[in-house]
């Protein structure tokens, strides 16, 4: 789109400010979700601690899919705080963007490639550590060319499209979505108020729709991290 | 999305990558401080606690089970026991009242016996009684009568051979 975003230099670093912020407000909404629901941990759990004993046990079920022997659960809390951020950050922009000057502030910061492929690192690094922590590095070399030796070049071909559709999956989701967003704004700004009229059921249908992919997405980029992860943990 | 990888005039957007990293690390840290460790510590307590309560329910299911059984076992016996009481007792009621009415019986019989017997020689010795007197009166009239000096043995024998068959006499009739 045509956003415009104020860069910051830094330490010879480059920051988008619409990102960082974004990003930071994500962090900051799921700490304040995560800490007021924890408020009174009792034996008998209340209506807070139920819901979020309820978002645990559904980040559980996707590390527990995909480490099927139960050894995944050192990776629950990345997985619970990782489809919270993401589950976050996508509804973030659908609920507000904040523009000054044409800047633009606050948005989902899932929205920027460069955020998606910072998530997917992280994702992709945990596996390639903990494989090299479980195999040793001769035999996480080695694991390239299993099962058969001829594979090694998609294999090391893989790594690269595991991190490109792991982002951009999530990125291109989330993207089109506050486009279509942007889109129908525009439509409802076109005919004055008759297309204002229209618009606003379509644009709330594509709200609710875009409420549903960044869940669905959330939920897709944590399974298959900890599928990735858990692929790297075993030898094929 | 191409503009923004190569676009930052050279630079790539290392600083986004960085900050998101790194608030991604204290997000994760906040969380596990303030919720995921105390609420996982209390689902791991509140999952231990539940299969300790089901073992324990366990215990005490089998426990109750085995007190019932010997419960029952108990009023089983102590039923038959019962019984087995009231039946002695009834036995025993039987039989003494078998041995007191035997008993009576056999009282009765030799009280009657002897009365019989008593009665028997009691008759006997007024006969006796009366044969004498007879005897010493007939033969005082026959001493009289016939003044002849009489041996009175001889007599009394002569005088009993009579009465004998007088009494017998009276008897057939």
């Amino acid at each position: 789109m045509d956003d415009k975003y104020k860069f910051i230099d830094f330490l010879g670093l480059r920051f988008n400010v619409a990102n960082d912020l974004s990003a930071l407000v994500a962090a900051i909404l799921v700490f304040i979700l995560v800490f007021s629901l924890s408020r009174k941990i009792t034996m008998k759990p209340g209506k807070a601690q139920n819901v979020l004993e309820w978002m645990i046990d559904f980040t559980d079920g996707i590390v527990k899919s995909a480490f099927p022997d139960g050894s995944g659960s050192r990776f629950s809390l990345y997985a619970f705080v990782l489809f919270l951020f993401i589950f976050v950050s996508n509804q973030l922009g659908l609920i507000f963007q904040i523009k000054v000057d044409g800047f633009t502030y606050i948005k989902s910061p899932t929205t920027n490639p460069i955020v998606t492929m910072s998530l997917a690192l992280v994702s992709l690094m945990l596996a390639h550590y903990y494989s090299v922590k479980k195999f040793g590095f001769g035999t996480y070399l080695s694991n390239y060319a299993r099962p058969v030796s001829f594979l090694l070049p998609i294999n090391l071909l893989e790594e690269f499209t595991n991190f490109l559709t792991l982002s951009l999956r999530l990125y291109g989701n989330i993207f089109a979505g506050e486009v279509l967003l942007a889109l129908i704004g525009t439509v409802a700004k076109s005919f004055g108020l008759v297309s204002f009229v229209i618009a606003i059921p379509v644009e709330m249908i594509w709200q609710g729709f875009s409420v549903f992919i960044g869940a669905i997405q959330a939920y897709v980029f944590t399974t298959l991290s900890m599928v990735y992860i858990s692929r790297k943990m075993e030898k094929e | 999305m191409a503009s923004l990888l190569v676009l930052g005039a050279g630079k790539l957007a290392l600083g986004d990558m960085l900050f998101i990293l790194i608030s991604f690390i204290l997000l994760s840290l906040a969380v596990k401080h303030y919720a995921w460790g105390p609420v996982t510590k209390m689902m791991d307590a509140r999952s231990e606690k539940i299969s300790g309560d089901l073992d324990y329910a366990d215990q005490e299911r089998a426990r109750a089970d085995k007190l019932s059984k010997e419960r029952e076992e108990a009023l089983k016996n102590s039923r038959a026991e019962a019984i087995e009481i009231v039946n002695k007792a009834k036995d025993n009621g039987d039989s003494q009242k078998k041995a007191i009415v035997a008993d009576a019986h056999s009282e009765a019989e030799n009280v009657r016996t002897k009365a019989k017997q008593d009665a028997e020689k009691a008759k006997q010795d007024a006969m006796q009684d009366a044969q004498d007197d007879i005897a010493n009166l007939s033969l005082e009239i026959a001493s009289k009568v016939i003044s002849k000096e009489l041996n009175a043995d001889d007599q009394k024998s002569l005088i009993d051979s009579y009465i004998k068959e007088l009494t017998v006499n009276n008897e057939t009739k």
